[in-house]
Order: structure tokens, then C-alpha cells, then sequence
């Protein structure tokens, strides 16, 4: 800001009273710093409840604090000293590694737990088999006019997923019946690790400007992840679990880091930040597990995250409400994403500007303000009682959240496709590209990060969401997991909600309801810290 | 350009290497999985509510389905207990539970046949059992615990003597007479302000307490008392002033007998003050404020083996003083009116 | 893509081969599913609460109980079991919870956007800012129990009388729930007072204070206003919040007593939410009721929008 310069020449006239405004400075960050301080003294609270961790053996604390806080703080220190690059890579490389850890678990319950493996490697097959026609169709048949390509396509999909009832097998069918069947890791370490290998692949071939590292570092990838499911049961863990923890969190976290040492050699050393902390949390836990040191008596444990509800605090726990949200997070996403988008690009690519136009404008401002329980008095009446669909179901849930963030998502797709420049749009139309071209080719790559951003934040409202999923009927209370979209689904705030109110006894208060806030809150700030890095990153970049 | 074709070529590449990779990985590693053959049966028959992994199951008839529960939110604790222990045994079988009032139950998910029971503090109202039959839902009542409302009063307090009438109970708490001290209840009392303590008017205690004293039209529960959600508020209140009284339910009393007493009551049947205990409740001698609560299954439902089985369950359970009484604090059902509901509920399942 | 497909693009006219319609069509029936919503809302709300009063049941063709909308409109007892629907009860305390939250919000989230926008360097913006955002971050229900359970008990220690459920905790955590909302309005706003207004400012020998307060701030007052208007119009659909620590029992109380805030009372949305999860009569006329209360609800959230909306057009400085 400019103004920060002029205050220099002022002093220069002397006498003016500096007081009020160094009193009113201090005022306006003490009223900034409120709310944050009010809430940061919120979390302890809940996180000392939750995770107690004065419950812990001293030894315990001198361990970790060896291991993990001295060296950290060293490394850290130096590295704020020399080189703040490099330490931010560092930090990242920490961040992403815990990150994708939470995330690899979501994914290990929805591909373990809630899509049976061979259920989902069948419509993997299934999937993959049109897509690779398809893609075939269009390299080498550019003849081909747009309505039989679309009509080929759409046959070729619909074949593969639902066969012809009566004379041909869908192919996830053939696959479920088939007499030898891959077994569970198998299927996981294929599908997953090959997911990961492809795009470990195209970001080594990328940065190496190499298509054979590419190639080989794909494959070392899915040579990992299959390692680990080999190696996985020789450590005393599930090989499933294993597996997708690797191919979603070890693999491509290691490809970040590995990428960074051998492009941005200036800032390469911040990894041993990263080490540092991977290399004295195991060596730290390692530790007290030999020296016998107990740790805290947390709320927050592997019990609570994997059982269901129990009337007793201690016992209960948060796992078919996680599954829920999962479950509803990937609907929300794939009901309000494409429509969000589509929406945000008719309004800023396609539409005229006549009355209809401002009245979708001001209209989605508006829905925008809507209240959350009124959508779920929308979900409940329309849903419900209108199209007589069952109370409380994952698709009904997840059809209400997509609805309550669409305004929001439209807002912010909007936001990032208004920022790309002009000129882009004018040299894409100038090459003779039609407008779908140049929205599809220009428009949506480079307003991508922002759309991506726009959307994460919305989805992190959605999971954060309790009156819509109260108003349409979701039990408050289930002991397993949602597997399909009709299945009754709660999710995790509303499981808080419940032990909070139905279950108002002083030991829910103090154990099992500070658990599950924490719990909550670590997704969600998960959430929002990917979306607010992915956007410092756009913002820089741009 | 250049770029691009490089994209595509190393994709090409990927997708044989992983498919080579994969192919390996195949040969190497199949197997003739025998035990999801079951599974897959079932996958492919797109009966998916039984679709469940089957590695653990023996052979022995393993129960799986989804059990739907709404209603009263006073039943709800003791249907999440049974629910709870149910799964011990069967987890396969999926149980959801929605508090969501009795009369809302019935209204918005048991009549249209949303779910397969429906909890109750109460008897299903005629309008209720109309909108059900005509949607071909049978409803079979099932008394499942006894819920007893406990009148309490500062341990101080001893100017009440042996206890309360119910005529006496009627007057402090009506909208129509309003007393603002006890000599106003009674001459003999002393002339010291009422503090009444109570639940929110939100609540099933205070329905029911309407219901049992003032009578449902009567002229209402007076409203110059200290409502609270929690009853952990109304001990408190209670306890801390010598003129105070409240009421709440009985569980909630019983696991703080010493901080308040409880108020015997005498409804004018001849058999004098009786405290509340379990065993008054149970013998049927605490009245009017105890009462029934039910669970409502569908007949139509009674026809799949595991919303059976979990109703019979549930009846089998309803003696245990370890569930109900300890576990949520109502008071069980005795033996005789367990086999009653029992023959009633394997009447129902045969029919069905 | 290549040349080939821009030669035979070329000679064609391209707006309306079947990909561009079938993308045109395709986006602007997403863009046209918001209409269909706001439709679908006051469609709804309208028929299922017209169904509650008296004066419109017939209309309906609706048997059994009805409110008379009068009594809905000006009574002040809400009291489901003896059929008494007086809405003010719950307006009353929606109004208090607005109110106390907006002692609270809107003084701290103008401050906080000066500061950011006229005081805070470029990195303390850059921790600020992502703080601020996940105050609004942090789900509803989250807050309500933090009211509960850690803000009640220690405002107890100041206010012994306090209720277990009371207005002033909800005020509190829907008021800073709400700072980052003000601030990131009026900051917007703040941000596009042009430069030449603070040069000319600190031309004429003001302190940077002057150039705040004087200029500033009276420069971005429209945005600031509609930041307001937004934010409490947030604050009155704010839902689970008020739920878990406002109270269950409806009561008419007097917003501009300090006292009543110590008590608890049932504000709009957390009426709605415990039609649906307790004891109370289902179906029938409490059922009905629900909508009756949404339509209210909807009705002055829209209203406040759209004023926020005009003040934000109507008076902004164009520069």
C-alpha cells in the first residue's frame, strides 16, 4: 500500500499527536485478534478434553520432546534463519504428508468398507473399458461427426455398465461372476496404485521433461504400492489399509518431495525438515513403546474412530457418522460441482445481457442468504413429501447440501472465470475456436484453481452442515456404515449434535462430544488449509 | 505441440506398462477366491441388502437387513440400549434410530411406512391408527418399560409430611390457581414463596405430567416456573432452597437420591402415600405418575426374519434390570407382562 | 487439438452445431436450477404455511385444526400443547440473538477490516486473513456446543443468575461467527476507496488516523452497511448455534433489557429444529406450523438481502 510510505513525511512536520493514532492502532488489532484468540482458547479447551494430554506419562513428553520438538525446533530455526524457501517447502511436505494420511483414510472406508473391492474393481473394469474405446474412437477417427460420436460413445458406456438384461452381461457383472478373481489387496493395489502410478508418472515426465523417467518412476510406484501390501502383514497391519495409505498418501507425497530435491536445488534442503519430523515422530513412538512410557488417555483413539454409537460415552464412537460424511461430501461434490460450474460459465461466457439474465443474478445472491433449515424444510417438503423419497437417505442429504451450497459455488466459479484475462478468450476465438472450444480449452483450464478453491470451501460448509440433514429425517443415531445411496446416512456433526442433546450426561459432555469436535474440526481444517494454500499458490502464480 | 505429443505418447506408455505391471501382478497373485463366491452370488442377484461380506459367516443363520426405528424421543435412550446389545450378537443387521416424538413417528414415518417401529409414550390415538390402515400398516402394540415421574422436594423440607395429594399436586401446578405460597396450597403450610422448578414445556415429562394431574383439558400447566431442558438444573434448583419443588422423571432421580427427596403420592384409591420405587411403579401402586411406554411394530414388517427377531429381542430384554433400569433408568417389564407381550408379538409374526 | 479440427471449424457456421447447442442448453439449465429452487422455496413455503392459517386453509382444501393469522402474527406465546402459536415469542428472541450478536460483530468486523486494509502489512494479512476465514469455518453446531459447555459455565462466574441455556452465550459465538463476514465486506469495500482519496488525505496533514476514520471509512459506508445487513441477516438464520445453547422454552422476552439475555428462550430456527425431534403432537397443526415459521424466516432473511443488496448499488461511490 502506497499510504505506508507517506507516514514517513508526516513525522517530518512534527507535533502532531502521535498517541490517538498508536492507541487506535492497538485497538483495531485487539479487536481483530478477538474472535481468533476467543476461538484459539475454544480449541484448547475441547482439544484438552478431547486428547488429555496431561493424562501422559512424563516420560512420555520428555520422549516426543526429544525426539520430535528439539530437533524440529533446531532444524526449523535454522532454516527460518537462512533459507524461509526452503523451509516453507519443507512445512508443505510436512502438511501434505498429514493431509493426504487423513485422506487416504477416507478413502480406505469408502473403498474397504463401503464399496466391497471386488464390487468396485468390477466397475472400474467396466469404466475403463469404454473410456479406452473412446479414446481410441477419438485419435483415430477425427471423421467422425460430433452426433454419432457422442451416440458411440454413450452406447459403448451404457453396454459396458448395464449389458442388454437378458442376452449380454454388463461387464461389472462378468467380472463379480468371473470363477478366479483377484483378492482384495490385489484389486487395490491395481486400481489405487495404478491411479497413483499414472499421475506419479505424468508429474516425474513433466518436471524431467522425460517420458521414460515418467514411465519408470509410474511403475516404481505400483511397485511400491504393491510392496506394501507384501509387506504390510509382515509388520502386523491389514494389507488392505496398507495399500491404500501408501498409494494415497506415502507415494505420491514421496514423489513431491522427490521432485522438489531435483528441481529447486535452493530449496531442496528444507526436506530435512520433513525428515526431521517423520524420522522423530517414529523414532519417538518407537521409544516409549520400548521404554514402556503411557501415553494420553485421549478421547480421540482408534476405538472411537471405528466404532458406532454406544450409550455409554466411553465406548462410543464416530464411525458410521465419518462414513456418512464421506458418503455425502462425494455426493454434494458430484451434484453441485458440474452444475455449479456449468451455471457460473453460462453466466459469464453465454448469457445476454437482457432481464433474465439480472434476475439469475440476483436470484442466486439470494439463495445465497438463505438460512441452512429453511433448504432443509426444501429437502423435507419437496424431497419428501412431493416426490415421496425416503427420510434421511445419503442421496436426499446429499441433494439438500448440494442445493444449500450451489449458490456459493456458482459465486465463486464465477469469481475465478471472470478473473481470466480477456485476451486469452479474444486469441482463442481469433484461432477460429468455437465458444464451447474455448471455454473447454482456455476458459475452464486456467480458471480451474479458483473454481477448485470455490469449491472445497463449499464443501466444507456442506460436511459442516446439521439443521438440513435434522430437517429431512437423518437418525440420530446408526450403527453402520451408509453403503448405498438409499442407505439411512447421519454424518459427523449431526452425531455431536445428537450426543449433545440426546445424550446430555456429563460424561458425553466430557468425553465423547469433545472427541467428535475434534475430530470434525481436524477435517475441516484440513479442508479449508488446501483450499486457502491451493489458492496463495494461484494467486502467486498468477 | 511437442509437449503435448509427449503427453500423449508417455500416457500411451503408461497405460501398457500398468497394464503389463497389472497382468503380472494377476498371474502372480490370483487366487481362487472361494469364500466371497457366496458374495458374489447375492452381488449379482442385486439383492444388496444382504450383500455383506460373508468371510465370517459360518453357515450359522447370520441375521442382515435394516431395521428402521422413530418416535418418542422418552423411548429413544432405551431403543438405542436394545439396539446397542442386539448388534453384539447380530452385527450385520443395520439399526436406525430418529427421535422424532411419538405423535411425529406415527404422523411422518411409521404410517406411511417409512419405518418398522414405532416408539410411544403413549397409546396410539384413533386418527393415527386411521392414517395407518389406510396404508395397509398394522401397528401391534408393545409395552416395553414403565416410565414413573418423581415429585422431589428439598431434603429440608418437613412440613409436608407423608406427602402430596394429587389434588394438592393439581393446584400448585395449574394455570388456574396460581398459588404463590405453600399456605395458600394448604393453611398448615408455611407462608413461604413456592419456587417451582420443571421441565421445558417441550419435553414428554411435562405432556405427561399435564396429562396424569391437570388433566389434557384442563386449564393448563402454569408458566411462572423455572423451566429447564436439563434435570440436572431442576436437582439443583431444588436443592438449593428449602421452599422448592419440581418434578422429573424417576432415572434421572434415582441416581441422586440423596440430593433431593421424592414426594409420596396419594391419587385417592385407598391405599394411601406411595413413594416412587420400582417396584411401586412396577406393582401398578404408583399412580398416576407412572406410566406405560411402548414400541409399535409394523405386522408388515414382522414378516422379515430380522425386524423378528430383533422385536423378540427386545421383549426378552425388557426384564433385564441392567438394560432398562441401570442402563437408561425406566422400570422393566415384570415376567407375567413379558410372556403376554410375547405371545402377542409371535400372534403378530405368525399372522404376518 | 489439433489444425485439422480448426480448418473444418473454419467453414462452418459453429453456434449452433449440435456440440455448441447440446453445451449451450446444458449450461444454462444449471444456471436455471437456481430459479428453480428459489421457485420451489416460495412455492413450498407458501402453500404448506397456507395451509396452517384459518383464513387460507380452505383454500387448500385443508380439514381439521387451523391458527388464526392473526394471533400467529401478534401473539406473544408460543405454547404448541395449548394450541397458542404467537410468533412474536419466537421473533422476540431471534431479534435478542441478532442483537446481542451484533454488539458484538459489527464494531470488532469494522475494526478489523480498517486494519487490514489500512494498518496490517502484507504478511500479517496474510496470517490474518486465512484466520478469519476458518472462525467462519468452524461448523455451527461446534459453536453451540462451545456456548454450552466451556462459554456458559464462566460467564456463570460474572452473572451467577445465569441459565444453563441463555441468550447472551448464543449472542456470543453467533457474534463471532459473524466477524468475518462484516470483515471481509467492509474490507472489500475499504479496498476500493481509491488511493488519491488517502494521498490527498495525508496531503492536507491528517494522521493516518484522520485518513481512516475521515475518509475511508465514510467513503466504503455503503458496503459497510450492506455488510452489515448481510451479516445479521446470517445471524437470524443461524440455526444450530441457538439450538444447542439458546434454550427449548419459548418465551417473549424484552430485547432491550440487558436481564433477559440471561435467560434462556426459543429464537425461530431453533423452534423449527425441535418441532422435529421431540414429543410434541406430530402431523396436524404443529407440523404445519414448521412452515409457517420457515415463511417467516425466509421472508426477513430475503428482505435484508435484498436491502443489503440495494444499498450496496444504490449508495456505492462510484469512483
Amino acid at each position: 500500500m502506497a499510504t505506508d510510505t507517506e507516514s514517513g513525511y508526516a513525522e517530518g512536520f512534527g507535533q502532531v499527536s502521535r498517541t490517538v493514532g498508536t492507541v487506535f492502532r492497538y485497538l483495531l488489532l485487539a479487536a481483530t485478534m478477538f474472535g481468533i484468540v476467543t476461538l484459539a482458547v475454544l480449541l484448547v479447551y475441547v482439544a484438552n478434553d478431547a486428547i488429555q494430554p496431561l493424562t501422559a506419562d512424563a516420560g512420555w513428553h520428555l520422549t516426543f520432546f526429544l525426539t520430535l520438538v528439539v530437533p524440529t525446533t533446531l532444524v526449523g530455526g535454522y532454516l527460518y534463519r537462512r533459507n524461509t524457501d526452503a523451509l516453507k517447502l519443507g512445512s508443505t511436505v510436512v502438511g501434505m504428508l498429514a493431509v493426504a494420511v487423513l485422506f487416504s483414510g477416507g478413502v480406505a472406508i469408502v473403498f474397504v468398507d463401503i464399496i466391497p473391492p471386488l464390487t468396485g474393481f468390477s466397475y472400474a473394469v467396466g469404466l475403463v473399458i469404454p473410456a479406452a474405446l473412446t479414446v481410441i474412437l477419438t485419435k483415430y477417427e477425427r471423421q467422425i461427426s460430433f452426433t454419432p460420436r457422442v451416440a458411440a460413445t454413450g452406447a459403448a458406456f451404457f453396454l459396458s455398465l448395464f449389458g442388454v438384461p437378458g442376452y449380454l452381461h454388463s461387464i461389472p457383472e462378468l467380472v463379480q461372476k468371473a470363477p478366479v478373481v483377484p483378492s482384495d489387496w490385489v484389486i487395490l493395489a491395481l486400481v489405487l496404485g495404478g491411479v497413483a502410478a499414472l499421475v506419479v508418472g505424468q508429474y516425474i515426465a513433466r518436471i524431467r521433461e522425460d517420458a521414460t523417467a515418467g514411465l519408470i518412476a509410474g511403475v516404481a510406484a505400483l511397485v511400491v504400492t504393491g510392496l506394501a501390501a507384501l509387506l504390510g502383514p509382515l509388520l502386523g497391519y491389514d494389507s488392505n489399509s496398507f495399500v491404500v495409505v501408501t498409494a494415497v498418501a506415502v507415494v505420491p507425497t514421496a514423489t513431491y518431495a522427490g521432485g522438489a530435491a531435483l528441481t529447486r536445488k535452493r530449496e531442496r534442503i528444507g526436506l530435512l525438515l520433513a525428515g526431521t519430523v517423520i524420522v522423530g515422530s517414529l523414532v519417538g513412538a518407537a521409544a516409549v513403546d520400548l521404554l514402556g512410557f503411557a501415553g494420553p488417555q485421549s478421547w480421540v483413539n482408534w476405538q472411537f474412530l471405528t466404532n458406532p454409537h454406544s450409550s455409554s460415552a466411553e465406548r462410543a464412537g464416530l464411525y458410521p457418522a465419518i462414513g456418512g460424511s464421506i458418503l455425502l461430501m462425494v455426493t454434494v461434490a458430484a451434484l453441485s460441482f458440474p452444475t455449479g460450474v456449468g451455471a457460473a460459465v453460462y453466466l459469464e461466457e453465454y448469457a445476454p445481457d437482457n432481464r433474465f439474465t439480472r434476475f439469475i443474478d440476483v436470484n442466486i445472491s439470494n439463495l445465497a442468504g438463505v438460512p441452512s433449515v429453511v433448504y432443509g424444510l426444501l429437502g423435507l417438503g419437496v424431497f419428501v413429501t412431493y416426490l415421496g423419497q425416503a427420510t434421511g437417505t445419503v442421496i436426499i442429504g446429499g441433494a439438500t447440501l448440494a442445493l444449500l451450497i450451489l449458490p456459493i459455488v456458482i459465486i465463486s466459479s464465477r469469481e475465478a472465470i471472470r478473473a481470466v484475462p480477456q485476451d486469452m478468450r479474444q486469441a482463442s476465438y481469433g484461432m477460429g475456436a468455437t465458444r464451447w472450444q474455448t471455454v473447454k480449452n482456455v476458459v475452464l483450464p486456467e480458471a480451474f484453481p479458483g473454481i477448485l478453491t470455490g469449491t472445497i470451501l463449499a464443501l466444507g460448509r456442506a460436511i459442516g452442515e446439521t439443521a438440513p440433514l435434522i430437517m429431512i429425517g437423518a437418525p440420530n443415531v446408526l450403527f453402520s456404515l451408509p453403503t448405498e445411496l438409499t442407505s439411512k446416512v447421519s454424518a459427523m456433526p449431526l452425531q455431536v449434535y445428537a450426543w449433545s442433546t440426546l445424550f446430555a450426561s456429563e460424561d458425553f459432555y466430557t468425553k465423547a462430544v469433545p472427541a467428535g469436535v475434534v475430530v470434525l474440526l481436524v477435517v475441516l481444517l484440513a479442508m479449508n488449509s488446501i483450499a486457502i494454500v491451493l489458492r496463495n499458490k494461484f494467486e502467486s502464480e498468477s | 505441440m511437442t509437449r503435448n505429443t509427449d503427453g500423449v505418447l508417455s500416457r500411451r506408455k503408461f497405460l501398457i506398462a500398468s497394464g503389463a505391471a497389472g497382468l503380472t501382478g494377476l498371474a502372480g497373485c490370483t487366487e481362487n477366491n472361494s469364500d466371497s463366491s457366496g458374495g458374489d452370488q447375492s452381488g449379482g442377484d442385486g439383492t444388496s441388502t444382504s450383500e455383506t461380506e460373508q468371510s465370517g459367516g459360518d453357515g450359522s443363520q447370520s441375521l442382515s437387513g435394516t431395521v428402521d426405528i422413530a418416535g418418542s424421543s422418552t423411548v429413544f435412550p432405551l431403543a438405542t440400549a436394545m439396539a446397542e446389545n442386539f448388534r453384539v450378537e447380530h452385527s450385520e443387521v443395520n439399526i436406525n434410530i430418529q427421535s422424532t416424538g411419538s405423535g411425529g413417528g406415527f404422523a411422518n414415518y411409521f404410517c406411511p411406512g417409512e419405518t418398522d417401529f414405532n416408539n410411544a409414550s403413549r397409546h396410539i390415538k384413533g386418527e393415527e391408527a386411521d392414517q395407518c390402515s389406510s396404508n395397509d400398516v398394522t401397528p401391534v402394540e408393545l409395552k416395553v418399560a414403565t416410565d414413573a415421574l418423581t415429585v422431589i422436594v428439598n431434603n429440608d423440607n418437613d412440613f409436608l409430611g407423608e406427602g402430596l395429594t394429587v389434588e394438592q399436586l393439581k393446584t400448585i401446578f395449574s394455570a388456574e390457581t396460581q398459588p404463590t405460597t405453600w399456605s395458600d396450597v394448604n393453611a398448615e403450610w408455611p407462608d413461604e414463596e413456592i419456587e417451582i422448578y420443571g421441565p421445558a414445556d417441550a419435553s414428554g415429562t411435562y405432556d405427561y405430567f399435564i396429562e396424569a394431574i391437570i388433566g389434557e383439558d384442563g386449564p393448563g400447566h402454569r408458566q411462572d416456573y423455572s423451566a429447564t431442558e436439563q434435570d440436572r438444573t431442576i436437582i439443583q434448583g431444588v436443592q438449593g432452597s428449602e421452599f422448592a419443588i419440581g418434578y422429573m422423571g424417576f432415572a434421572y432421580y434415582s441416581e441422586n437420591p440423596d440430593a433431593v427427596q421424592a414426594v409420596a403420592i396419594d391419587d385417592g384409591d385407598g391405599d394411601g402415600y406411595v413413594e416412587p420405587s420400582l417396584d411401586t411403579a412396577l406393582s401398578g401402586d404408583y399412580t398416576p405418575l407412572s406410566r406405560p411406554l411402548f414400541t409399535y411394530p409394523a405386522q408388515e414388517s414382522l414378516t422379515e426374519e430380522h425386524v423378528a427377531e430383533f422385536a423378540r429381542y427386545w421383549l426378552k430384554k425388557s426384564t433385564s434390570k441392567k438394560i432398562v433400569a441401570d442402563q437408561v433408568g425406566y422400570v422393566p417389564l415384570g415376567e407375567e407382562e413379558q410372556q403376554e407381550m410375547l405371545d402377542k408379538l409371535n400372534a403378530a409374526i405368525d399372522e404376518a | 487439438m489439433s489444425t485439422d479440427d480448426l480448418e473444418t471449424d473454419l467453414t462452418r457456421n459453429t453456434e449452433n452445431t449440435p456440440r455448441e447447442l447440446l453445451t449451450r442448453s446444458f449450461f444454462f439449465l444449471c444456471a436455471a436450477l437456481s430459479v428453480v429452487t428459489t421457485i420451489s422455496i416460495v412455492g413450498l413455503l407458501v402453500v404448506e404455511a397456507s395451509k396452517f392459517f384459518t383464513i387460507t386453509a380452505p383454500l387448500m382444501d385443508v380439514k381439521g385444526e387451523t391458527a388464526s393469522l392473526v394471533d400467529f402474527l401478534t401473539g406473544t406465546t408460543w405454547q404448541i400443547n395449548n394450541q397458542e402459536f404467537g410468533v412474536l415469542a419466537l421473533v422476540s428472541s431471534t431479534l435478542m440473538v441478532t442483537i446481542g450478536s451484533a454488539v458484538i460483530a459489527l464494531p470488532l468486523g469494522v475494526a478489523t477490516a480498517i486494519y487490514l486494509s489500512e494498518y496490517a502489512s502484507a504478511q500479517a494479512r496474510s496470517v490474518l486473513k486465512p484466520a478469519l476465514e476458518i472462525l467462519a469455518g468452524v461448523p455451527t453446531v461446534v459453536y453451540g456446543f462451545f456456548a454450552l459447555i466451556y462459554i456458559t459455565p464462566a460467564l456463570g462466574v460474572v452473572f451467577p443468575g445465569i441459565g444453563t441455556f441463555n441468550m447472551l452465550s448464543a449472542s456470543i459465538v453467533v457474534g463471532i461467527m459473524i466477524i468475518p463476514m462484516v470483515a471481509s465486506i467492509s474490507e472489500d469495500a475499504m479496498s476500493a476507496v481509491p488511493d488519491e482519496l488517502r494521498q490527498a488525505g495525508y496531503g492536507m496533514g491528517a494522521t493516518k488516523f484522520d485518513v481512516s476514520t475521515g475518509i475511508v471509512v465514510p467513503a466504503a459506508l455503503s458496503g459497510i452497511f450492506s455488510s452489515f445487513i448481510l451479516a445479521l441477516s446470517r445471524a437470524i438464520g443461524e440455526t444450530m448455534a441457538v439450538t444447542v445453547a439458546a434454550g427449548a422454552q419459548a418465551k417473549f422476552l424484552n430485547p432491550i433489557n440487558p436481564a433477559s439475555y440471561l435467560e434462556g428462550a426459543l429464537p425461530m430456527t431453533a423452534a423449527m429444529v425441535q418441532l422435529l425431534n421431540s414429543d410434541i403432537t406430530g402431523g396436524g397443526l404443529a407440523y404445519r406450523s414448521l412452515f409457517a415459521i420457515g415463511l417467516v424466516l425466509f421472508v426477513i432473511t430475503l428482505i435484508m438481502n435484498v436491502i443489503s443488496d440495494y444499498v450496496a448499488r444504490r449508495y456505492r461511490e462510484v469512483y
